[in-house]
């Protein structure tokens, strides 16, 4: 070969064509001379510093100023990104999921566990109330909130609220509203005004002058065309007159209840039946006073409320009370699986990083004649370090805006699966906030991944790297770095893998638990009667018993009946329930049932067993005796060993009617499949102390439900068409919306296992592939000297089975260290579960040996002859 | 401001202009051997060729391959008004500052 040939590459590629020809014109006589000649044009132009040619040398120039070097090292990393663009893209591709994966997640959970509450000093917002059996503070009565806030001086503003959903009958279609009635500092304990108009006036707040009301600014966009002139307009819910007098800004998110639309002041006064210290169905919120804690105002509370206790002993089961910032109680619950969440998500980074650094390695190798005369050039290692590293950051910043890209794309897929109790979806979106976090990964993945490939390469030795042949001979502590690497994802992707396995199984295992009927075939949907014709109880029962009649008459329709509330419906109906002959002497301590008012054939249309006495029948009416179905915990609980059919129970308060236990019903689960049943007491609509304004339906078909539901609508409507029917749906969908944080934290745990897999897969194919290409002599040596096919399939599946099961066996022992932290995740499921663990090492082999197919039958094909040639 | 030229640059752009159309890498370096007595490596050359260039005081033009050069075409350099304006104030300031001297050896 000719030194021109040979030698050439040494001359700047732009001027080589030019210098070569010059320097063959000059010497082609003398072989020798002319190799000599090149190496010294060489170094002559390499040393010059043309701003032609800076990019190319900038690695050993050392007077340049920072942002000199900084601007050809960018220069330069680009021409080196641009020359390789498969390299370049699959690197990108890599790093644009991990950091758009965590891109997406950061930006759900930074809302909620990150930023504070959109109120000015939100940390001074608190809940309050008396000690639930969950450790939040539980509802109130309404002669407790005024003993509180006459008493207590550590807010600056406390409020109680409770529902209400008031039906807007203006010129459009009914519609029943989502609203809060109100106490006076309620928007004061926000610390937010209303935008327009005003907030309720203290006159507005005094029973009887109470119909006004303040709109939210979604509301007043929605129906009302965001007219300014509303303010001062009446509008008519359930009949009644309404004032407008203020509506909210756009800003103000009402975090304790996002779904309300509109306020009206509470207007309670002490006379009223329910505003007794019993009634507990007012939840209350607070603004401390400046540098009062929440542990200072509890302990005033707790003072106050021992003196409430020592005063009305028979009207509080336990003293204290609770003062818990809002933050804290929004995210409790979430808490746990957004943690998870995000932990997972960074392991899928560290896996992205893991994958990029080991291509990085692997191309390092082939750079190593590039390094190598740099050094032999006078470059100090520190300057290639940082020419490489301002390449990988230059390759995550790419991959980062790449990965905005796929948050955004996959940031409305994660609201569609958001679970229901996910606070703060509406400030889920990718903001400043986001994007800076974004930014800072990329840099510091750059780094990250980065920083070992620099270190590997900076010093090559010129020898070995210049010796022809020998360019493509990666050092051993290289080789050895990738297999860590590439060890190390897999120790990660076991990891991700055990934890998506575990929430499979808790998911399984949910869905499996038999809710205590027969969720099949079975249609619901609410009815709620509003307007002046249904303020009396009488018309009410009636269109209770009429709607019902048109229902039963639907074709397709084996039975039908109307519940007060339906099991996993999300409703709470608890009532103290006394026994005959039992009597505590104070009622707060009764036992606390879910209460069912239902016409006579809901446990049949239901699948509810009947395990002892009788259901409920027609003969169950008004002015009959009293009876009720109680479930099989309140006769355990209740009666111990004794048999409750014929005794006689009270509930609702010491002045109502006994009622006769007729039967004893199985347990169904209420308010989750994963929660344990309550007692449970079921009374005849009919015989009830007045009838219920809202009611749900559950109708057994005989087909698919969902295929009745328009039938089944249009039925009710055919008896009063302006009463609301919300809240549609089959009963297997309800179940299914009680998994749905169970299936929010699972499908992302599987998404990301997914791609933890694939990612430590390409990362075992690419190990090998570099290996079986550097080994290609040897292998081709092995065949000439007998190996036999199998014997090379062997070699190369064994090396990549051998990375593949020390990073299982380091990402289990790692696993079984971590998955405590899943604990409050799962369901009905260890852990440490054997069959989740074996499976995951199968699944993860499996994958291992697919990916070291390629690369090992690619050995198989090594022709002795030419191995030994290409030499 | 015209930039200065060096020593070197200006004994490159008097050979390049005593060559005409013919100045490239060899032709320069043989001229500068020739007639300056300088035996300089191709590399110098050229490293003064890419800085008169980036100076904006020569223009390159790629010529014809030949079977002398392995087939490889040349990059022909001529000066141009530039080049020749910074030669004539380079030319203009030694002989200026060089008028009424006695360079002579010994002399005082």
């Amino acid at each position: 070969m000719s030194p021109a040939r040979r030698l050439g590459w040494l001359i700047p590629s732009r001027e080589r064509e030019f210098v070569l020809g010059d320097l063959e014109e000059l010497y082609g006589h003398s072989p020798s001379r002319l190799a000599w000649e090149i190496v010294r044009a060489s170094l002559a132009l390499r040393f010059h510093r043309d701003p032609r040619l800076t990019s190319h040398v900038s690695p050993l120039t050392s007077k340049a100023t920072v942002m000199d070097t900084l601007r050809s090292d960018l220069r330069f990393g680009l021409r080196q990104l641009a020359a390789r663009p498969g390299f370049t893209a699959l690197a990108v591709l890599t790093l644009a999921l991990g950091i758009g994966a965590s891109t997406a997640i950061f930006s759900v959970v930074n809302p909620i566990l990150f930023e504070s509450l959109p109120y000015p000093d939100p940390d001074r917002v608190v809940q309050v109330g008396e000690p639930g059996t969950d450790g939040t503070p539980s509802r109130t009565g309404y002669a407790t909130f005024v003993d509180l806030q006459r008493m207590s001086t550590a807010f600056a503003a406390l409020a109680v609220n409770s529902s209400w959903q008031p039906t807007l009958q203006d010129k459009g279609e009914p519609e029943r509203l989502n609203g809060q009635r109100v106490t006076r500092e309620f928007f004061s304990v926000f610390g937010v005004a209303p935008a327009l108009g005003r907030d309720f006036t203290a006159e507005e707040h005094v029973r009887g002058q109470h119909r006004a009301t303040i709109l939210s600014h979604g509301l007043w966009q929605r129906r009302f065309g965001g007219d300014p002139s509303v303010v001062g307009r009446p509008v008519t819910f359930d009949g009644i007159q309404y004032l407008v007098v203020g509506v909210m800004p756009r800003t103000f998110e009402n975090l304790i209840s996002p779904s309300v639309q509109l306020w009206a002041p509470l207007a309670y006064e002490a006379s009223l039946p329910w505003a007794c210290r019993t009634c507990r169905h007012l939840a209350a919120h607070g603004r401390l006073k400046p540098g009062i804690t929440p542990e200072a105002a509890r302990r005033e509370l707790d003072v106050i409320s021992g003196r409430l206790v020592a005063e009305y002993p028979t009207q509080y089961a336990v003293a204290g009370m609770l003062v818990i910032p809002l933050q804290e109680i929004l995210t409790r619950n979430v808490k746990p699986a957004l943690l998870a969440v995000l932990g997972a998500v960074g392991f899928v980074l560290l896996i992205a990083c893991a994958n990029v650094s080991s291509l990085l390695l692997g191309r390092a190798m082939q750079r190593e004649a590039e390094f190598a005369i740099r050094g032999a050039l006078g470059a100090r290692p520190g300057r290639v370090v940082r020419q490489l590293l301002t390449e990988s950051v230059m390759l995550a910043l790419v991959g980062g805006a790449a990965g905005v890209a796929i948050a955004w794309l996959g940031l409305e897929g994660l609201k569609a699966i958001a679970p229901p109790n996910l606070p703060r979806l509406g400030a889920i979106g990718i903001d400043l906030g986001v994007l800076g976090f974004t930014a800072g990964v990329s840099l510091l993945t750059g780094l990250l991944f980065g920083v070992v490939p620099a270190f590997a390469t900076a010093r090559p030795d010129l020898f070995t790297a210049l010796r022809p042949g020998g360019r493509h001979t990666g050092s051993r502590s290289r080789k050895h770095a990738r297999a860590v690497l590439v060890g190390g994802e897999v120790a990660l992707a076991v990891m991700l893998l055990v934890g998506a396995g575990l929430m499979l199984r808790s998911l399984e295992k949910l869905l499996a638990v038999d809710p205590g009927f027969d969720s099949k075939h079975l249609l619901t949907m609410t009815v709620q009667t509003t307007g002046a014709r249904y303020t009396e109880d009488q018309p009410v029962w009636a269109f209770w018993d009429r709607t019902l009649e048109a229902v039963r008459a639907v074709p397709g329709v084996e039975r039908a009946a109307w519940t007060s509330q339906l099991p996993l419906g999300g409703n709470f109906d608890q009532y103290g329930v006394q026994i005959e002959g039992k009597l505590l002497s104070n009622p707060e301590d009764a036992a606390s049932a879910d209460r069912y008012s239902v016409t006579p054939d809901y446990v049949q249309t239901m699948g509810i067993p009947v395990k002892r006495g009788r259901s409920f029948t027609a003969q169950d009416d008004r002015g009959k005796p009293e009876v009720v179905l109680i479930n099989e915990t309140f006769a355990r609980i209740g009666w111990g060993g004794e048999d409750p059919i014929g005794t006689k129970v009270q509930y609702g308060g010491r002045d109502r009617p006994w009622r006769t236990v007729v039967g004893i019903v199985g347990d169904v689960h209420h308010t989750g499949l994963d929660e344990e049943s309550a007692p449970q007491i079921y009374i005849p609509e009919a015989q009830g102390h007045f009838a219920d304004g809202g009611m749900d339906l559950a109708v057994r078909t005989r087909g698919d439900p969902a295929a009745l539901a328009a039938a089944v609508q249009a039925a009710i409507r055919s008896v009063d068409p302006t009463q609301p029917i919300l809240n549609v749906s089959t009963m297997e969908q309800l179940i299914s919306g009680t998994a749905r944080q169970r299936r929010f934290t699972f499908i992302l745990f599987q998404v990301f296992a997914a791609l933890a897999l694939l990612l430590a897969a390409a990362g075992i194919y690419g190990v090998l592939a570099g290996n079986v290409t550097e080994r290609t002599l040897e292998i081709g040596i092995r065949s000439a000297l007998g190996a036999s096919r199998s014997e090379v399939l062997g070699l190369v599946l064994r090396q990549g089975m051998a990375l593949a099961a020390a990073g299982v066996v380091v990402g289990g022992v790692a696993s079984l260290l971590l998955v405590r932290f899943l604990d409050r995740l799962l369901y009905g499921v260890r852990p440490q579960d054997p069959l989740t663990f074996a499976g995951v090492v199968v699944v993860l082999l499996a994958v291992a040996a697919a990916a070291s197919w390629g690369p090992a039958w690619r050995a198989t094909r090594v022709s002795p002859l030419e191995a030994i040639r290409g030499e | 401001m015209p930039s200065h030229l060096g020593e070197f640059e200006q004994l490159v752009l008097l050979a390049l202009l005593r060559l005409g159309k013919e100045g490239y890498g060899v032709t320069v370096r043989t001229e500068l051997l020739d007639y300056a007595g300088r035996d300089v490596s191709l590399g110098t050359v050229y490293k003064t060729l890419f800085r008169l260039e980036a100076k904006g005081m020569v223009v390159a033009h790629v010529g014809e391959p030949t079977p002398a050069r392995g087939g490889r075409r040349k990059k022909h350099y001529v000066v141009n008004a530039r080049g020749r304006t910074a030669l004539q104030r380079s030319l203009a300031a030694l002989r200026g500052l060089s008028r009424g001297l006695d360079l002579a050896p010994g002399a005082p």
